[in-house]
């Protein structure tokens, strides 16, 4: 079904856009906060962005085209992704039935495309960081399908739109444990597919010890740009997936819908900062494990649900 | 959620999940004490109406086993310099993948119980669950503290299959509490210093060493 | 069907010329190479137009021996098959017949061409007959034409021994195959399909005959555990009869599963579950062992496996949909399932006829020694990169469309009552298969075509040759095709779906059309066109800032080239750390090096004990060979007496 009125959903998907990059801002600076600094300014990170553009790009002579290409596939794969989400509370801009697996997909576009191009350098940091990137994604994955199939369960939605809609605002009153564990099973996705402590530390400074930072390491210029757009768009977006599970917006209003969304997003931004902030970074080998515990919780619900 | 009482069981499956999961020992030991408070305040969510027999029981339950047996295993560690990491023999992941097959079980066989409770369906499948997850932390865990800790989540699954028959045998469960858990965990206690003194440590795995 | 017995007429044909009348080499390839496109061709016009909606008409021919006539048809669930089997067959031909061009002696050469074309004929064969003793007599054809396609570099142990391997496993699937078609024909008055549908066995008689299917039909597709056979065969053979048995042979597994299924009406729900079950246990083994393969054929022939898995996951729910009447369910999987058989022989053969060609001109198959192919070979690269892509689901390629049928099927099941429900966790399972994937291909890419060199003798210099290279981008650009137009694949494949469970599909959508099918098609275009659009505002963007070439950053350390790039096995191991044992890598570990060894733990721990006792046992019956005539004949008299003394007593008994 494509929608017809397509206005709010573009306006959402502007200000996903938009706001993406000051949701690292607010996570450094609630870090800050706690260390009792003051941090760098929120825009930040736009200030970056502008910079690396005009700057010029060099490339390693070992790379070939699919280092270039990778930059463009995350970006696209990634927007691709966003319209699968409805993020003005109501529907998304393309729907159909088992539109989760496609979300899934595009991920997984993304990332296959940022790890070969850390493999096309030669270096074995990068190679090491992207050994990482798929070792946390191959628990990450079953568990961001397990909670979906929680949503399908608690509101027989079969396309995201329908999951994360309506009728999730009434399955909410009856289904509240199950939906609460899929809940904390996604903020648990969203630290270990963004990169952020206690899976990794995006604030690390020792190549040795980075999962993400160190497969970008030789991207320079225009293409780093995109690629840290990119990274802020994915922290948006699974953001953006736990404020859709979490505050129901159907009925509000655009203008409302969207305060409501912005409002979620800062606080999960606010969130991801409390736990960098009281949390120390896990040694590696216990990454999984923290990743399968959440997947245990998602199951759980799941349980739950299907008894 | 429609009542405390299941949410108070929800918060017993994610504590035995916790125990799983967990590689340090007292964080094992709170995730029990937690769940020994959780059990306390059962009966009072469960009962129509809160009778001094009742709150008796809760406090002595939350007494037992979320006081004194948590106090008791974390002076165990202090006393006798128990390393702080659980020493799993199937490692972290397989027992959270058991723990959470064990859960499926427990819903199953609860489905299909001539007896289950109307009063709350989750109670059982929550009995079942901890049972299996007590057997579990029992046969994976290698030091005798967390075996220990294992059987005290055996002990509590029985204690809410206990909760389901208050109304036909009153006392069921506070023989249950003071005999059951009391003499059990003396017994370990025993064993855990045994194999202290003997063998200077705390592993179970040792106790092979007897057989000559 | 008059086409289709042409065009199996004509593979077997072009193939046998080359061998039978001796012609100039380069006439007998050209032959060869016709001889499979135009099969090709003539094949996939009544393929095309029973997956359109017409029927096509069946044939029979009076049976000279016993179990009825011999009848041969197609319906939509043999179109999809016979078309993965003549196109992946003309790939691999061309490919063929250049691979082996200068490699083998031109004796040996046409010898495997005929193999090949014989078993490519019988593979038609089988997924038309309509009648059990021509299935087995092609299902035994192609089992014996494939030992012979495998065994070409005979000369090496290695290969002999996986070529018994082989014969041995297809051989014990071939018996439980007489099994089934003696215990469920028992009661049919001939062995036709058409009287076995209608003639199913009960009880007891039903379980054993599905038991006996799933050990035949399973050993073939390669379902765990019975798929130790698999990766020894598929390693030995040469690239393009790879391409041929991963791609096409183990598919009719699959067929013969989908067959059973279909003819038994309503299955038993035992059924339907065991087949999900053994979709999620060849699934998740199939790709985690791949993740820990060194051998760049071994591994793709573990992640056959693991695609069999999800091709077993779709008709594991399609059945289950059958047995408790969910036509969506029953629908969708049966449909998901013939959709992968058909996108899995496309990028498998694709991958297995690059990795050929990469391992040609590097000289090796060892991912630890090989690097940076795609320098030397951007069209082999490129070309692989599409089937890697696709095999691991990334959408808009066809993968992710199959996969994305499975998951449709899985959801359907979990919102219906009763226990099919349960079916649905099946979609994370899905989900760690395709993470796993993932995982297992970026470090396929990655060592073979990316990075520097890791050994100078195995560096590769030159592209492949047009004839190699050719039938790469044509399967390539069939999986991109695939991928790109759900529209019209959807359609073609829900038809078959329907015709499997037996339903209509207005019967679950209005006027029979999947509402799906637009959405999907709009967003498999979206995300091409973003792609496309992105990597246009990147060329603009390029043009105004300034670039430089340097080589890569080393983190402040002297880069000591290729060798200290990340391996393949190092990129693995971290993924493989959790599934300890399982995994079947063994670590050698001594004071100078560090070695790892990737087995295969069925093949190890079970097959090879198993068949040490079976020789054991047989040692014993030695002292019954003396090699004496009359010795022999004794045995053929006391035979002969036992038999008759039997029958006696059997008749008095009655």
């Amino acid at each position: 079904m494509i929608r017809a009125h397509v206005g709010s959903s573009l306006a959402a998907l502007a200000v996903l856009f938009a706001i993406a990059p000051a949701l690292s801002g607010v996570v450094v600076r609630t870090k800050s906060a706690f260390a009792g600094r003051r941090g760098a300014p929120v825009g930040q990170l736009y200030r970056d962005l502008f910079k690396l553009l005009r700057k010029g790009t060099v490339y390693s002579t070992t790379t070939t085209w699919v280092f270039r290409a990778a930059p463009v596939v995350v970006l696209a794969s990634l927007t691709a992704a966003c319209l699968l989400l409805p993020l003005d509370g109501e529907a998304s801009l393309v729907q159909f039935s088992g539109d989760l697996i496609a979300f899934a997909g595009l991920l997984a576009l993304g990332r296959f495309a940022l790890v070969l191009a850390g493999l096309d350098t030669g270096s074995s940091f990068e190679g090491m960081g992207a050994s990482r990137e798929v070792t946390v994604s191959s628990f990450a994955e079953p568990v961001l399908f397990l909670g979906f199939l929680g949503l399908v369960l608690a509101t027989r939605g079969l396309t995201l739109s329908a999951m994360l809609g309506p009728a999730l605002t009434g399955a909410w009153a009856h289904q509240t444990a199950s939906l609460a564990l899929v809940t904390l099973a996604f903020f648990v996705l969203l630290l270990a597919e963004n990169s952020r402590v206690p899976v990794d530390d995006p604030a690390t400074h020792l190549e040795l010890t980075m999962i993400h930072e160190v497969i970008v390491l030789d991207h320079s210029g225009p293409d780093l740009a995109v690629i840290l757009y990119a990274s802020a768009l994915k922290l948006a977006l699974f953001a953006a997936l736990i404020v859709e599970v979490t505050v129901p917006r159907d009925g509000l209003g655009l203008a409302w819908s969207l305060a409501a969304f912005v409002g979620g997003l800062l606080v999960v931004a606010v969130a991801v900062g409390v736990v960098e902030s009281v949390m120390a970074r896990l040694r590696l080998n216990r990454v999984p494990q923290l990743i399968v515990g959440a997947g245990a919780l998602a199951l759980f619900g799941l349980i739950l649900l299907l008894r | 959620m429609r009542t405390t009482a299941e949410l108070l069981l929800l918060l017993v499956v994610l504590t035995d999940l916790a125990v799983l999961g967990t590689s340090r020992l007292r964080t094992c030991i709170r995730a029990v004490a937690a769940q020994g408070l959780l059990l306390g305040l059962l009966p009072l969510a469960l009962a129509s109406q809160v009778t001094v027999h009742i709150a008796g029981l809760a406090a002595g339950t939350v007494l037992v086993k979320a006081v004194v047996l948590p106090w008791f295993l974390l002076w165990a560690i202090r006393e006798a310099a128990v390393r702080r990491e659980v020493e799993p023999v199937v490692g972290f992941i397989a027992s959270l993948l058991l723990g959470a097959l064990a859960l499926a079980l427990a819903f199953a066989i609860a489905g299909r119980l001539p007896a289950s409770d109307v009063r709350e369906p989750l109670l059982i499948p929550a009995a079942l669950a901890t049972v299996m997850m007590g057997l579990i932390v029992l046969t994976t865990r290698r030091k005798a503290l967390t075996q220990v800790v294992g059987y005290l989540m055996l002990e509590n699954g029985i204690y809410l299959f206990g909760l389901t028959q208050t109304e036909s045998v009153p006392f069921l469960l506070e023989v249950g509490v003071l005999l059951d858990i009391f003499a059990g965990v003396f017994i370990m206690g025993i064993v855990v210093f045994h194999i202290n003194r003997e063998f200077d440590s705390l592993d179970s795995a040792r106790l092979s060493e007897l057989k000559d | 069907m008059t086409f289709v017995v042409w065009s199996a007429a004509l593979l077997l044909a072009s193939g046998a010329f080359g061998a039978l009348f001796r012609p100039r080499a380069a006439l007998a390839d050209a032959a060869f190479r016709a001889g499979t496109l135009v099969a090709a061709i003539a094949g996939s016009v009544p393929a095309v137009r029973v997956l359109r909606g017409v029927p096509v008409a069946d044939v029979m021919l009076p049976a000279p021996v016993p179990g009825g006539p011999w009848v041969f048809g197609l319906d939509a669930v043999s179109a999809v098959f016979l078309l993965a089997i003549l196109w992946v067959g003309a790939a691999a031909a061309w490919s063929g017949v250049a691979a082996l061009r200068g490699h083998v002696a031109p004796g040996a050469a046409r010898a495997s061409h005929a193999f090949v074309g014989a078993l490519l004929a019988a593979m038609v064969a089988v997924v038309t007959a309509r009648a059990a003793v021509p299935f087995l007599i092609a299902w035994e054809t192609m089992a014996i034409a494939s030992y012979a396609t495998i065994v070409l570099d005979h000369a090496r142990a290695d290969v002999r021994r996986a070529g018994m391997l082989y014969l041995v496993a297809t051989h014990v699937g071939t018996l439980a195959l007489f099994g089934l078609f003696a215990l469920w024909g028992a009661g049919a008055g001939d062995l036709t399909f058409a009287s076995l549908a209608a003639h199913p066995p009960g009880g007891v008689v039903r379980g054993a005959a599905l038991v006996a299917a799933l050990v035949g039909f399973g050993m073939k597709a390669g379902m765990v555990p019975l798929h130790f056979w698999l990766p020894e065969a598929h390693a030995a053979a040469p690239s393009h009869v790879s391409a041929i048995l991963s791609g096409v042979v183990i598919k009719l597994g699959v067929y013969g599963l989908v067959r059973v299924t279909l003819l038994q009406g309503a299955p038993p729900a035992w059924w339907g579950w065991t087949l999900l079950a053994a979709g999620v246990a060849s699934g998740v083994l199939g790709v985690v062992w791949a993740l820990a393969q060194h051998d760049v054929k071994r591994l793709l022939a573990f992640h056959s496996v693991e695609n069999v898995g999800i091709i077993l996951l779709g008709l594991g729910a399609g059945s289950l949909g059958v047995t408790y009447a969910h036509p969506a369910v029953a629908v969708l999987g049966f449909a998901a399932a013939a959709l992968h058989t058909l996108n899995h022989a496309l990028f498998k053969a694709l991958l297995f006829l690059g990795a050929g060609g990469v391992a040609h001109a590097a000289g090796t198959r060892e991912l630890d020694r090989l690097g940076a192919a795609a320098r030397a070979m951007p069209v082999t690269a490129g070309a692989f990169l599409v089937g890697a892509a696709a095999i691991v689901g990334l959408p808009p390629l066809n993968g992710f469309l199959s996969e994305w049928l499975t998951v449709r099927a899985l959801l359907h099941a979990g919102l219906s009552a009763a226990s099919l429900r349960l079916a649905v966790l099946a979609v994370a399972v899905l989900g760690l298969i395709g993470a796993l994937a993932l995982a297992c291909f970026a470090k396929v890419v990655g060592t073979v075509f990316l990075g520097r060199p890791r050994d100078p003798a195995a560096r590769v210099t030159h592209e492949s040759g047009i004839g190699e290279t050719l039938p790469l981008v044509a399967l390539a650009a069939a999986c991109a095709a695939v991928g790109l137009t759900p529209a019209v694949v959807l359609p073609a494949i829900l038809r078959a779906g329907a015709e499997g469970a037996g339903v209509s599909l207005a019967a679950i959508w209005p006027g029979g059309v999947d509402p799906a099918a637009a959405p999907i098609t709009l967003f498999v275009l979206a995300v091409a066109g973003l792609g496309g659009v992105a990597w246009a505002s990147r060329a603009l963007l390029r043009t105004r800032v300034a670039r430089g070439a340097h080589e890569t950053w080393g983190c402040g350390y002297a880069v000591v080239g290729g060798r200290a790039q990340y391996t393949a096995s190092s990129f693995a191991a971290p993924v493989l750390a959790s599934y300890a044992r399982v995994a079947g890598v063994h670590a050698n570990r001594t004071a100078g090096a560090f070695a790892t060894h990737a087995g295969d733990p069925v093949l190890d721990a079970v097959v090879t004990p198993a068949w040490h006792a079976v020789e054991r046992v047989a040692r014993s019956t030695r002292p019954l060979q003396r090699g004496r005539v009359w010795l022999y004949l004794m045995y053929l008299v006391a035979a002969l007496a036992a038999t008759l003394g039997y029958l006696l007593l059997a008749g008095r008994a009655r």
